[in-house]
């Protein structure tokens, strides 16, 4: 189902030609609005449609086999860190759904650097970043090296 | 350009350059400031990473978690699965690493703020499957790209990178890439010490089966151009198992997901007359797979294979039946959520049909092939193993390092690792980048340097699209139509068409023979020549234009690979006409290839499966 | 020269009437390139149509009294913050424009229908406000066209390369711009210069106006329009948007 952009809401600001992942969110020419300028290559991933501010841009699934009538709306909000939903069928039935989206505080996640730095022998090792403590088990598993089959298993 | 081109050429200098900002290269980038503190960190991405690559829409479940810590899974349980899975060819070693780090990676996540899904009783990660857990997953990727911009020196959104520079000072050795910038078209030359490609995996290689705007619903990401294996194969690198496309069987046309479905929701298919059907191709296949059928779970490839041949007997359509278990309410929540925070276009198509799965059992179909990594799926480039346990055959220095040094690999690119989806994705980042921050310590003096005639050589060639457009442009008085060039769609369409046609697509019922190889590599031969004429009216079809030269080399690599393995490994997502049985004497081996840029020729080999595990 | 009345220095080359002619013209060719673009896109059924739809979609019927306060919420934030624009850089730029253009609309109008001439002195105020709101255009003006269009900004369109939608903005920016150099070249008495800026004014200024149907310019009543429908979709359930989540829903 490829995005179409309202023309009543779209304010030309430009956040689903900075986010869309198949870059085919760009600026009519005319309008100085948004468009979809490649609906064969959109996936209906529907970062524009979350990522406008106006609500502005909509998905009408893809002509091929998606009659018509049908609706399928989203409301991203972010602060609230929850996704809300709103399937409406062509023959008119409803479903809504919400979900949350994230448990922490935008742009709280600890940068790498704001570790202890890694010891200089633990460079030569198998653990990764917070292992083992992130495994949640004592140690991280390996394996001998001299056991090997060749041969249908 | 013009005449007053403001298009200029920019060098970014880095120690660690990792290429795709997706799951794997956002894992990439993140473990890369861990170990190198100081170390200049860049992530190069085409798109945007907060939504870019196979995670744009989210994700409803983690495929790959062992839950170590309550016991749950071992890592070696995952590499048995995953060697079940994929007919007993996978790099074990590479598997059995991925598992052993996943279980961190996925904790991380939910310190971060992914919120995973409680079993409401034990308090543990509800689980969907043995291995899979349930996740509210629409932010997944938004959350994981936070995590990456904290760590990067810089990440660089909109640069398309087309080639990988090799050093000019030391042969087989990685300096850099060029790329574009698909907003303002400067020319972007990076130079780093070590590279790490995490890029997209091949989707719109085969021709899908929807054609007109639906061409955009596929399985994988339209946006998985291939770069994770055309960029290696490029210069040089080995790939391995190229021939180990997937199929997939999902809900018709949106190629909704169905994991949920039969394990959470515990679903199951009929066919069209409501009668069970795999269990009557137990004998069939067996004549051709021998013991391979009675492994449990049975390998997705067989199961896709009973789907085809029931469907070709004309017992079509199959459909899930879902209507038990959609009357609990529950259920139905999850199975709507499923889609909304995964594969949202099912919804739009069960909405816009009337489809409401607690009245109507939505039909299924199996898809168009689709070559990458991380899924039931081992092809992708041959990397080096573990330095703890891998065998020596598997190791040629540093972990996931390709056979091109400094070269590395995550995600999608790397062949031989089953099963390890989003999170496993991200923990190979993390290994990669641990390992290309030793070398790159390593290096000491010893620096690769990029050669200025090379870059300035793919100057030219990155922006020829442009102007062969504007060119030959004043031929015609206007349209698509010209004898002179092609516009990137065209060879996209060209492409697909011969790989349906002779590499196994939907249209010849996932068959090939040698013949129909043969005559399909000309057909690409005369493609790749044409590929010197693509016509780019501007800077996004000079993306898709880059987007088809990837394409085009990954699918020669498919169909050398293809044409090689005189076997049916996996029937359900390929046959062999002329080979139509599975061969475990000449054929229990890694096929893999290397294709040399100067001679234009491929050299295929075998390599050695070691199990690792028993 | 920001106290002096241009029109009534003006009013030496030409006549009263014939200005007022002009601002009457002016106002006759944005009502008719409105219309005109709404007659040839039939954007009207299309909105009757729409409406009707939103109608019958609504689950709540909203009063009188409801429709008024919508009405009022309308004028007071979206119209007059421009409250549209989530982006703050152009909503300040907008706002700029915005007032400026009423601002200098109004005192053109005061001032060619009510001081034309240099008999009847003109009260200082008003060609002050007449500079300050031009002013207002420009600094709005320039700063959306240098920094702020989507399509250059976001999209990677060369700056100078113009498209159709540059049209209103363009018109305006030069016309407001050739208006100023006229009154400061006429206030300095260089008779040629003022011929030449004055006809360029009114060049811009006739262009600004009289490709109404093909610009931009029709939006700015479209948009309050839309704006009032939005509030009202919101507040009688006809929005086919979910409704807003209550905070830490979710499982």
């Amino acid at each position: 189902m490829p995005t179409f952009v309202y023309m009543t809401h779209c304010d030309g600001c430009g956040e689903c030609v900075d986010i869309c992942p198949s870059d085919i969110m760009h600026i009519d020419p005319t309008y100085r609005r948004a468009l979809n300028i490649e609906p064969n290559f959109c996936w209906e991933c529907y970062s524009c449609v979350k990522a406008c501010p106006q609500n502005a841009i909509d998905v009408r699934g893809y002509a091929d086999f998606a009659p018509l009538g049908h609706s399928v709306r989203v409301l991203r909000e972010e602060e609230k860190r929850t996704i809300s939903w709103k399937v409406k069928f062509r023959d008119g039935r409803e479903k809504k759904f919400v979900s949350p989206i994230r448990t922490t505080p935008w742009g709280s996640i600890k940068s790498p650097s704001d570790y202890d730095p890694p010891s200089p022998e633990s460079f030569a090792n198998q653990e990764l970043s917070h292992e083992p403590e992130a495994l949640h088990v004592p140690s991280l598993p390996t394996l001998s090296n001299n056991n090997f089959k060749q041969g249908a298993i | 350009m013009g005449l007053f081109s403001r298009r200029k050429t920019v060098f970014v200098d880095s120690d660690i350059l990792v290429i795709g900002g997706g799951m794997a290269g956002c894992g990439a980038t993140y473990e890369s400031r861990y170990w190198g503190r100081d170390l200049k960190i860049v992530c190069v991405e085409k798109a945007n990473i907060d939504r870019s690559g196979a995670v744009a829409q989210g994700l409803y479940a983690i495929n790959c978690y062992m839950g170590m810590q309550w016991d749950e899974n071992q890592p070696e349980d995952h590499v048995r699965y995953a060697r079940n899975d994929l007919m007993g060819l996978v790099r074990e070693d590479l598997g059995y690493d991925i598992a052993r780090h996943v279980d961190s990676t996925v904790h991380k996540f939910e310190e971060w703020g992914l919120p995973i899904m409680k079993d409401p009783e034990s308090g543990r990660y509800q689980r969907e499957g043995k291995w899979q857990i349930m996740i509210h997953g629409e932010s997944y990727k938004p959350i994981v790209a936070e995590a990456a911009r904290k760590a990067a020196t810089k990440v660089y959104n909109r640069i398309m990178v087309t080639h990988l520079l090799m050093d000019e000072k030391k042969p087989n050795r990685v300096a850099g890439a060029v790329g574009f910038n698909v907003r303002t078209g400067d020319f972007y030359v990076f130079r780093a010490k070590a590279v790490i490609v995490s890029a997209g995996g091949a989707s719109h290689i085969y021709k899908p089966r929807s054609t007109g705007e639906g061409m955009g619903r596929t399985w994988y990401a339209p946006w998985s151009s291939a770069s994770a294996y055309a960029l290696p194969i490029q210069v040089g690198a080995k790939m391995m198992q190229m021939e180990n496309r997937i199929v997939l069987t999902r809900f018709k046309d949106g190629y909704g997901p169905v994991g949920a479905y039969f394990l959470h929701l515990q679903t199951y298919t009929e066919n069209a007359y409501g009668n069970e059907y795999e269990s009557t191709w137990y004998d069939h296949t067996k004549e051709l797979v021998g013991d391979y059928i009675d492994r449990h779970p049975v390998p997705t490839c067989l199961r896709n294979h009973a789907f085809l041949e029931e469907v070709k007997a004309g017992r079509g359509p199959i459909r899930m039946v879902t209507k038990e278990a959609f009357q609990d309410p529950h259920k139905e929540t999850i199975g709507w959520e499923n889609f909304l925070g995964m594969t949202i276009g099912q919804a739009v198509v069960w909405a816009s049909q009337n489809i409401d799965p607690k009245h109507t059992n939505p039909e299924l179909t199996t898809s168009e092939p689709y070559v990458m990594g991380s899924h039931a799926t081992c092809s992708g480039a041959w990397a080096s193993g573990p330095e703890d346990y891998a065998p020596n055959e598997y190791q040629w220095g540093y972990n996931r390092m390709m056979t091109v040094d400094g070269l590395f690999g995550a995600g999608d690119t790397i062949g031989g690792t089953a099963h390890k989806f989003s999170s496993g994705s991200f923990a190979e980042g993390r290994i990669a980048a641990k390992a290309a921050v030793n070398y790159v310590n390593n290096l000491g003096k010893d620096v690769p340097q990029v050669n200025e005639a090379e870059y300035e050589r793919l100057h030219i060639t990155v922006f020829q699209p442009l102007e062969t457009f504007k060119v030959g442009r004043n031929e015609i008085v206007a349209g698509s139509v010209s004898p002179h060039y092609i516009l990137p769609i065209h060879g996209l369409q060209r492409l697909e068409k011969i790989m349906d046609e002779y590499v196994g697509g939907i249209g010849s019922h996932y068959t090939t023979n040698e013949p129909l190889l043969s005559r399909g590599l000309e057909l690409l031969e005369m493609l790749k020549e044409d590929l010197n004429h693509i016509g780019a009216e501007d800077l996004h079809q000079l993306q898709r234009a880059w987007e088809l030269h990837h394409r085009v080399l990954a699918s020669e690599s498919v169909a050398h690979h293809t044409m090689f393995r005189k076997e049916t490994r996996w029937p359900g997502y390929y046959y062999r006409a002329d080979h139509p049985k599975l061969d475990d004497e000449d054929w229990h081996c890694f096929t893999l290839s290397r294709f040399d840029s100067e001679s234009g020729n491929w050299e295929m080999e075998k390599a050695p499966v070691y199990h690792i595990v028993d | 020269m920001l106290t002096t009345n241009p029109f009534a220095e003006l009013g030496v080359l030409l006549s009263p009437l014939s200005m007022q002619i002009y601002v009457v013209f002016v106002i006759i060719a944005v009502a008719a390139g409105t219309l005109l673009d709404m007659l040839h896109k039939r954007s009207a059924k299309f909105f009757t149509m729409y409406l009707k739809e939103s109608k019958e979609a609504a689950t709540k019927t909203l009063s009188g009294k409801d429709k008024a306060s919508i009405a009022a919420k309308t004028i007071a934030i979206d119209i007059a913050t421009s409250a549209e624009f989530c982006n703050v850089q152009r909503r300040i730029s907008h706002l700029f424009m915005f007032y400026g253009f009423i601002i200098y609309c109004t005192t053109t109008i005061a001032m060619v229908f009510g001081y034309p001439t240099p008999a009847a002195p003109t009260p200082i105020v008003l060609p002050i406000l007449w500079n300050t709101g031009a002013f207002m255009i420009l600094i709005g003006g320039y700063w959306f066209f240098f920094f702020l269009r989507v399509n250059v900004a976001k999209d990677g369109q060369p700056m100078f390369r113009l498209v159709r939608a540059d049209l209103f903005i363009v018109t305006l920016i030069a016309s407001v711009t050739f208006g100023l150099i006229w009154a400061f070249v006429q206030n300095m008495g260089d008779s040629t210069a003022t011929k030449i800026i004055l006809g360029l004014y009114i060049f811009f200024t006739t262009a600004l106006f009289g490709t109404v149907a093909w610009s931009k310019l029709p939006h700015m009543f479209y948009k309050p329009v839309m704006a009032f429908q939005r509030r009202v979709e919101e507040s009688d359930g006809s929005s086919s948007l979910p409704p807003p989540a209550i905070t830490n829903e979710g499982r």
